[in-house]
Order: C-alpha cells, then structure tokens, then sequence
C-alpha cells in the first residue's frame, strides 16, 4: 500500500513538473499549422522566419506576457495567410522570462547562439530589456521591444529597437496636460515603482510637474515585489494632495483597492498600464474617476479593431491593451524589414538596416523609429465611468 | 503625530498577519523538527481556497476560514508524506532542500491551476472607518486582529488542555522519548505539519482580504517574513515567534514612516540581524535549537 501511494506520488510529481515545463518554453503550434496551410495556396515554398519572443508568460507580469504571445501569434497567422514575406513564412518560438532580468539576459543568449533565430521580440519591462541590450549588441541580433520606454534603452546598441513611447515625452506631457490641465491639480502626490522604468519615469514626471508649476507634496518609492502599501498610503494621505500619481504597471490594481480600502477619495491618475481591462476587474468600484493615458483605444465601437479584439479575446479571456497591441506592430514592423530586403539574403545585419527605415499605419496610428530606434506617438486620456473606460480628449490635447 | 499613530495601526495590523504566519511556522518546525521553506505555497493555497468560497457561496468570512485552514491542511499532509516522513533520520538539510523543492513545484501548480493573472477579492468584509479620537482604524483591520487572536487562543488551548496537544509537545521535546510513551511519532508530526500550515492558509486569506487581491505568486515574499519572525522568537516558540511577527510589523512601516517603502525589507532584515548578534537564540531564553 505504502509502495503504492509513493507510486502515486511520483508520477503526479512527474506529470505535473512535466506539465510546467510545457508552459514554460512552447513552440507556438498555431503559426506552425497555419503556415502549413498556406503553404498550399499562397506562393511560398516552405521556407520559414523564426523569430524569438521572450515575454513573462508567467510571474507579477504575466497578463501582458500572455498578450505578447497571443499578439504575435495573430499577426503572424494573418502574415501568412495572406502569402507571407516575400515568399517566406514566419514563426516564433516562445520562451518564458517570468519578468526577471536574469531570465531574459539567458533567453535571449539562447537565441542570439540558435541560428535559426533571425530576430527577438521583447521583453516587457525596461528592466528585462535592458539587461538582454548588450547581449544582441555582440551578437548582432535584433531585439526589438514592444513596451521598454526607458529612454535609455533605445540608444544602448544599434540592435535595440521599441514601439513604446518613450518616457521623455510622454511622462512631462502625462505631468503637464493631464494632471494640470485635464485636472486642474496645484499639488500632487507621487507613488512610483523602484524599477529602471520607474526611476526614469518618475524623474521626466518630476520636470515636467516643476515646469508646469505643480507642488509636489509627496513623493514615495517603492519595490517592485510590494504588497502591503497602506505605510506609503498613510504617509501621502498626511500630506493632503489633489491627485494622486501612480507610475506603475502590475501593482496599479492593488495599490488602488488599498487607497479607497483606507477611506481616502483622492483624484486618482496612473502612468504606465495604459487602458487595461483587469485593472477594472480587479478594482470594480475602487476604479470609478481613475484616470490613464493611452496610446490607443480598443474597444468594439472602433471598428478596425473588432478582428484583432475578437481573435485577441478568443486566444486569452481577455480584452488586449496597448501593449498586446504593440507586440502585434513588432511582427508587422519585422515583416515590413524582412519585405524592404527584398531579393537579398535575410540575415540579422540585414533585418536590422532595413528596421530603422520600416514603418506602418494600423491601429496605434502612424508608428516609425527615430535615429536611436525609439517612437514617439501621440495619446488619448481616459476616465474610468460605470465600469467602462470612456475617452476624454483625443490625440493632440495639451500639444504645445 | 496622528500621522505616526496611524502608522503605528498599519504596523499592528500587518504585524498580526506576520505574526500568524510565524506561529504556524513555528509550530511545524517545533513538532516536525525541520525548516520549512514551503509556508508562502501553503499560504497562497490558503488564500485561493477562500477565494474560491467566496466566489461559489458568497462572502461568509467563517466558512472561508475553514475552507483556507482545511486546503491547507491536505497541502500539509502532501508536503509532510514527500519532504518530511522519509527523512526523520537523514541529515537535516535532505529535508530542507526537499521544502525548497516542493515550494518550487506547489508555486508552478499554483500558476497552472489557479492562471498567472491577478483575481480581485473585493468587499469580501464591507469597509468602514472607525475613529478613536485621532486614531483611525478600518473594519478589516479589526477583523484580522480578532480573527488571529481567536486562532492563537484556540491553539493554546488545544497545546495546553488536549490530549492532542501533550501528544503534540511531547513529539516536540523529544521524539524518542514520546515514542517509548507509546506516541505514535509519524502521525503526530504530521497533524502538527498539517495545524502549522493550516494557521498559515488563514494568514493567506486575511492577506487576500487586506489587500482585495490574491494571485499565485505572492508567497515567497511572505515565506520569508515568515521565517524571520519564527527566527526572532527562536523557532519553536509559539508566543515568542508571535511577538517577533508584530514586532516586524511595526519596525517595518515605522521605518517607512521616517525613510521610504522600497528600503521595507532591509528594516526587516536589518533588525533581525542586530537581534541574532546580541541574542543568537532569539527571544528564547533556551540556547541553541533542539536538534
């Protein structure tokens, strides 16, 4: 009997460590089959583009990590549906950097030394990001990330590319219209995340609130595996500001539920998650008045965007945000590259000449690189009413 | 000064939490006899049990209780049967590494069973302010202190009046001892193991309900505070690991108070390591930790 229990226990022991290993590196099988079919009916031959994607599918990041994979999979399905590049399919292999710095530096030298491997994707934060840049700086490979606006990030090598706006604008611009103009605050309270994106942000929003002229009464740092905030809470709410500022991404939905839980009804305004519908979720009524900034706006009443919604809803159980939106541009941007190439041998050097002159229009506006591989794009501000994100003022408000 | 006061509260509270964390540490590692690096997995199995309660029968805080105590329980038995059952006479860090190795395992489960996202856990008590003059202090606040203080009466009471609990602290003193007794060793140290982490699932509930969130990767940080409380008070003691969770508690948040949150952990850490260098046996007068 004891023989058997321990039986037992081995091998749900094994499925279920074989069952993690399974989410933890998979090879997207849905570009695989799709690609098969198309093979068929468009003109190409079988020849196929890998590309990395490194993305904490799991970990405090994983709702946007998951939007990655579900994003690129979706371009990648309607890429090669419609014939592919330039005779090419593409593909991507997926690997988990569960958000950390170290997990994405190992990725992405697993992929630099994989020949099969013509560019990555990613990684979601600055911080992964920026630790991956010097590593495709050597090997010349390029990363190219969806979300990383640290405004240094771009400029660390010639391979480092972002379709994120990048935080030297979009921070001063967050500090000037939306918290002195869209709300009319004279002081203000800050909470940030201690992160390399965090301090950046934190340090532009600082300007651009000196430069509008808006008091700072408070002004908290905290770290990024945080969970009991109501010490930093107290100590803003001592300080009785107009507005309350948080820069943050994962940790936006509990930070909120922990100021309304104190009783405190502040003005609320967050830099960083954009229009992500878990924060409501998880917020239910506490999000009510919240405000955000937001590159881009998916909701079903914009029409370009039901077919990725719906496909996006269908892979995920959620809406996207601009994030997932921004992992969609980075195949679409990679495959205008690899297009721009044209006849030529597709190699990583050529994939990275051609990048910095590639650009698109689609659901994010215009998007193109500037001369250190960044992007600048305009925003919309949104409130929070009746459980629904409602856009305030369009692109172009508070544009000097 | 209402301002340091409030902060005080905000100590306190998250001080109780601590504290029930450390006592059910402090009760595995007092009757099994060896480290747990487990205790944040059980706590997030915990949570997610009452999770799951509230979802399917709405917000009834004692049923949750009980369902957070008794998953935890059964995860209790599973970490007991693999890292501890077969190991009572290996060297000690056999079963040490085993906890660090289940922990793993049980946070991947988590995240595949329960999904990666975030799960809100709202309005589970309805929120109201109480003053005190100028002491102000939430209904969730007060409903954790009570609830922590009930357990830990309850567990005295069991440890003191019970046959169970002479049988528990005779397998803590000495297990051979209380085997010539006629103690059946395995099963009481598996029912300690299992009281231990099920304290520890309540603590995982009153976290959820404090911060209105629970997702599957919130114990490591928490197993951590865990184990510095249960160090504090010298590891096998139940009240002392309880004063070095409050105590934790409070120097956390009123060092926040005074510099900024992100240096919370170093407070901690900090502390507990001024303690150990003047009193390397903790708060307990014994020295040394029993093998």
């Amino acid at each position: 009997m004891k023989k058997l229990v321990a039986l037992f226990l081995t091998l749900s022991l094994m499925v279920v460590t074989l069952a993690g290993c399974s989410t933890g590196t998979e090879e997207s099988s849905t570009s695989g089959s799709t690609s098969g079919e198309s093979n068929t009916s468009a003109q190409t031959d079988g020849k196929t583009i890998t590309l990395g994607l490194t993305a904490p599918i799991t970990g405090t990041h994983a709702e946007y990590g998951v939007g990655f994979q579900a994003a690129v999979e979706i371009a990648m399905d309607e890429i090669n549906n419609a014939g592919g590049v330039n005779g090419y399919n593409l593909a991507v292999e997926v690997m988990d950097s569960k958000g950390e710095p170290k997990e994405t530096s190992d990725i992405v030298r697993q992929f630099a030394e994989n020949d099969n491997i013509q560019a990555i994707i990613g990684d979601f934060t600055s911080s992964c990001s920026m630790a991956a840049a010097p590593i495709v700086d050597e090997a010349g490979i390029v990363l190219l990330s969806p979300t990383a606006s640290n405004p240094d990030y771009p400029g660390m090598s010639d391979y480092t590319f972002t379709v994120m706006n990048n935080q030297s604008t979009e921070a001063p611009w967050f500090a000037r219209a939306v918290v002195g103009q869209y709300i009319g605050a004279k002081s203000v309270a800050v909470m940030w995340l201690n992160t390399d994106w965090g301090i950046a942000t934190h340090q532009y929003l600082l300007q651009g609130f000196e430069e509008a002229g808006i008091t700072v009464v408070a002004d908290e740092s905290y770290a990024e595996n945080e969970t009991d905030f109501s010490s930093v809470i107290s100590k803003l709410k001592s300080t009785d500001p107009e507005c309350v500022v948080i820069l943050d991404q994962g940790n936006v939905p509990t930070v909120i539920n922990q100021i309304r839980g104190t009783g405190w009804d502040v003005q609320l305004a967050t830099l960083g998650p954009g229009s992500s519908e878990q924060l409501i979720q998880l917020c239910g009524e506490n999000a009510e008045g919240l405000i955000v900034d937001t590159p881009s706006f998916l909701t079903p009443e914009n029409e370009e965007a039901v077919p990725f919604i719906d496909a996006f809803k269908e892979k995920t159980g959620y809406a996207p945000t601009d994030h997932s939106l921004c992992a969609y541009n980075s195949v679409y941007l990679l495959a205008e590259s690899i297009k721009a190439i044209g006849d030529g041998e597709i190699t990583r050097e050529a994939i990275k000449d051609n990048l910095k002159t590639a650009q698109m229009d689609g659901l994010a506006g215009h998007v193109e690189f500037n001369e250190e591989g960044g992007c600048s794009r305009e925003l919309l501000i949104l409130q929070v009413e009746n459980g629904k994100y409602v856009v305030k003022e369009d692109y172009g408000y508070g544009v000097e | 000064m209402e301002y340091i006061i409030n902060q005080f509260v905000n100590g306190i509270c998250q001080g109780f939490i601590y504290a029930l964390m450390a006592v059910g540490y402090s009760v595995i590692v007092g009757v099994v006899g060896f480290v747990t690096f487990t205790h944040g997995e059980v706590i997030v199995f915990g949570a997610f049990a009452s999770f799951y309660i509230f979802l399917l029968c709405g917000n009834n805080l004692l049923l949750g209780v009980i369902g957070s105590f008794a998953a935890s329980w059964l995860i209790g038995i599973f970490v007991y049967k693999i890292c501890y059952e077969r190991f009572f006479h290996a060297p000690r860090h056999i079963a040490l590494i085993c906890t660090i190795g289940v922990s793993m395992l049980l946070k991947n489960i988590a995240q595949i069973i329960f999904g990666p996202n975030k799960k809100p856990m709202l309005n589970i008590i309805k929120n109201k302010i109480y003053s005190f003059g100028i002491v102000e202090i939430s209904k969730v606040q007060i409903v954790i202190i009570l609830t922590v203080i009930i357990l830990s009466a309850l567990l005295f009471i069991i440890f003191m009046k019970t046959r169970w609990g002479i049988s528990l602290r005779a397998v803590s003193q000495d297990k051979t001892a209380a085997a010539m007794m006629g103690i059946n060793v395995k099963q009481t140290a598996m029912i300690g193991n299992c009281m231990g982490s099920g304290l520890a699932g309540v603590a995982g509930l009153l976290i959820a309900i404090n911060y209105q969130t629970v997702y599957a990767t919130m114990g490591s940080n928490l197993s951590i505070k865990a184990f510095a409380a249960a160090v504090l008070g010298g590891l096998t003691s139940v009240p002392l690991a309880a004063l070095g969770g409050i105590l934790i508690g409070i120097i956390e948040n009123m060092g926040i108070t005074f510099t900024s949150a992100s240096l919370r952990d170093i407070f901690t850490f900090v502390f507990l390591i001024i303690i150990l260098i003047f009193k390397p046996q903790g708060f307990s007068k014994k020295k040394g930790v029993r093998p």
